[in-house]
């Protein structure tokens, strides 16, 4: 109950020219906390109103519980949607909100009091039902439409953004009872945000799109570890992963990463994937993430570490963690430092990079090299 | 705590009361004038208010209508029934043509439109031929269709809809799409609640209309029995316009015509002022 098949799914709005979602393919499994996320305008919400039954699918087949439901209006899909402005009907107060959905399908009254009681419990807001919408704060307007989606009990909950008109600080906390909700229900959602930090920590699996495109569907340590391309590496993660353009060189019987300022000796366990390239030599961009570029008054590198020297430009105190943003030539490198630790305005410091944990893209492509076809061969 | 008022605004405050005031003159007169003797009713120059009241006026308008082959009661309840009718017809099809034009996108649409705004700009007097040979080929003449048919569609009352519709957010309509609602239920639980200030707009425009309206009476109606109060009201003035007893009539019957235009105003003017502050909207 509750599994989803998208199977090569186009939307192409009136008028416009390219398809604002472009083979969309994907199985979502029961149960599963499923998250759409990217930038604007990439087709997240069109996605999830083509699976609510809102928006014509162009081209392709949609199942749910392996019923074929294009053409399924979105009353019968046994699905429940909470809106980023949530949507509450202004003239309803908050317990006929909630009980609109169960009352159009002849629920019994004395079921639909006990449904709306129990899901107010929940959700801690039995002392508002008698309010009109216009009478709650923010967060508490997002209560009743997560009540409202709760109460009908459906095999699928859809989000589109959700929390994103919340303070940051119950944005947070809605985050983690969103997540515990989702597994007490065990039922399937699927979630669009554009906020990469909602997306890593609540989805059990992320679809990363761009362009109407699907980029990248992975759990988030994967997504985080193993991105498959430059869009993706770039998108997930803060501070945003650091680039540098360069080449990969073949010399003295070993790879190297080598631009104007870095030469990189690439671990054995790399050459597998661009050793049966045809091209020995290659246009590449290493990407590393600003953990994996460590500052020489903090710790070592290890055998073979090269040290760089650079200019700090600024440093960033996030709570926790200390990014320093070092100039090394004409790029910028993001470092993680000790946040003990002072690194004024223009002092020189040593960066080295931990090379087993660099990634590289192909120039052209930005497809990773370790990718599935990534290494061009 | 007082709130201290800047010059602009009680400058402000006191020209639009005196505006105000200056407006509802009128009004004061009407009422006024129904109760003055026939002494007053004469003077000169005429005095606004009225110092010896008398219902002597009612009861001259009374005795004449009593007098009259058709009974005044008949001609009230056709103008009762009509307006009724009138306006319920009017809000009904304005919202639903509204709920369409504002929210679904379909063919002709445009067209649909700006026939619309098209017919906004036609006077009553120039489509009376038209609307005649329509009603008497329809075999409407003598019966209430003929009345409320060429009120029905009222181009201002869609166009002020349209406005409002269009403006209640689609997720509303696509959340109860969701939740199980079909169009009827989408129209009758949210666009019609949502529409309140707008629907009381229209009611009292189209009120005013029916109410006052002596054109139908007069083309479509040849049977005495099925004219409005309007009309009779109408050519009682006119045709006593020249005796004495014909002003005090004319008084009252000022009056009396006036007073339900005044009553659904207040009504609704509440209604209006109400759900702009309670509805939430946004
Ligand atoms: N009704 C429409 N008609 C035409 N084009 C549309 C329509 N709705 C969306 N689009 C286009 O389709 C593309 C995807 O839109 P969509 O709303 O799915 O983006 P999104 O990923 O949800 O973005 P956001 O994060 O801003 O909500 C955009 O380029 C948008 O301009
Ligand atoms: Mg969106």
């Amino acid at each position: 109950m509750g599994s989803i098949t998208f199977h090569h799914v186009y939307k192409n709005y009136k008028g416009e020219e390219r398809p604002a979602v472009h083979d969309f393919h994907l199985q979502i499994e029961e149960g599963e906390f499923l998250v759409l996320v990217g930038p604007s305008g990439c087709g997240k919400s069109t996605t999830l109103r083509m699976l609510a039954g809102l928006e014509e699918i162009s081209r392709g087949d949609l199942y749910i519980d392996g019923k074929f439901v294009n053409y399924l209006s979105p009353k019968d899909r046994d699905i429940a949607m909470v809106f980023q402005n949530y949507a509450l009907y202004p003239n309803l107060s908050v317990y006929e909100n909630i009980a609109l959905g169960l009352k159009l399908r002849k629920t019994a009254k004395h079921d639909i009091e006990l449904r709306v009681g129990r899901v107010a419990r929940i959700l801690e807001i039995s002392h508002l039902l008698e309010r009109k919408p216009n009478q709650l704060s923010g967060g508490q307007k997002q209560r009743v439409a997560l009540g409202r989606a709760i109460a009908r009990e459906p095999q699928v909950f859809l989000m589109d953004e959700p929390l994103s008109n919340l303070d940051a600080k119950l944005r947070a906390q809605t985050r983690a009872e969103l997540i515990k909700l989702q597994a007490d229900l065990g039922r399937t959602m699927v979630y669009v945000t554009h906020d990469q930090v909602e997306a890593m920590t609540m989805g059990s699996r992320i679809v990363v799109m761009k362009d109407g495109v699907i980029q990248q569907v992975a759990p988030p340590r994967e997504l985080y570890d193993r991105p498959v391309n430059m869009f993706v590496a770039g998108f997930i993660g803060s501070p945003q992963m650091n680039f540098l353009d360069g080449a990969i060189i073949r010399e003295d019987g070993r790879y190297w990463f080598s631009s104007r300022r870095l030469k990189l000796p690439l671990p054995e366990t790399f050459g597998a994937r661009f050793n049966h390239s045809s091209r020995t030599l290659r246009q590449v961009v290493m990407g590393v993430r600003a953990e994996h570029v460590k500052l020489k008054a903090d710790s070592s590198l290890g055998d073979g570490g090269v040290w760089y020297r650079g200019q700090v430009q600024m440093s960033e105190v996030t709570g926790a963690d200390l990014y320093v943003y070092v100039e090394l030539g004409e790029d910028t490198v993001i470092a993680r430092a000790q946040p003990e630790r002072d690194y004024p305005r223009h002092a020189s410091v040593e960066i080295g990079f931990q090379i087993e944990k660099v990634h590289l893209f192909d120039k052209e492509t930005g497809i990773s090299l370790a990718a599935p076809g990534g290494d061009g061969g | 705590m007082r709130r201290r008022w800047s010059w602009f605004q009680f400058a402000l405050v006191t020209s639009f009361t005196a505006l105000a005031a200056f407006m509802s003159l009128p009004i004061l007169f009407i009422v006024n004038h129904a109760f003055k003797p026939q002494n007053e009713l004469f003077l000169f120059p005429p005095q606004f208010l009225v110092q010896n009241p008398t219902l002597r006026n009612f009861e001259l308008l009374f005795l004449h209508a009593s007098n009259a082959t058709v009974p005044f009661t008949r001609y009230l309840f056709n103008s009762v029934l009509v307006a009724a009718l009138a306006l319920a017809g009017v809000i009904l099809v304005s919202t639903m043509a509204a709920y369409a034009l504002g929210k679904y996108r379909f063919h002709f649409k445009g067209f649909i439109l700006s026939l619309i705004t098209l017919s906004l700009m036609f006077a009553p007097e120039t489509v009376g031929i038209p609307r005649y040979l329509i009603i008497s080929g329809l075999g409407m003449n003598d019966t209430y269709f003929g009345h409320l048919l060429p009120l029905l569609a009222s181009p201002v009352a869609v166009f002020l809809l349209i406005g409002f519709v269009s403006q209640i957010p689609d997720e509303l309509l696509e959340a109860a799409k969701i939740d199980g609602a079909s169009h009827l239920t989408i129209f009758s639980r949210i666009v019609i609640p949502l529409s309140a200030p707008a629907i009381a707009t229209i009611s009292i425009l189209t009120f005013q209309t029916v109410w006052g309206d002596i054109e139908t009476s007069t083309l479509f109606m040849q049977e005495e029995t099925m004219r409005t109060l309007a009309f009779y009201v109408n050519s009682l003035l006119s045709g006593l316009q020249n005796s004495v007893a014909g002003q005090n009539m004319a008084a009252a019957a000022g009056l009396l015509m006036f007073l339900p235009n005044l009553i659904i105003f207040l009504i609704f003017q509440k209604r209006v002022l109400e759900t702009m502050v309670h509805s939430g909207i946004k």
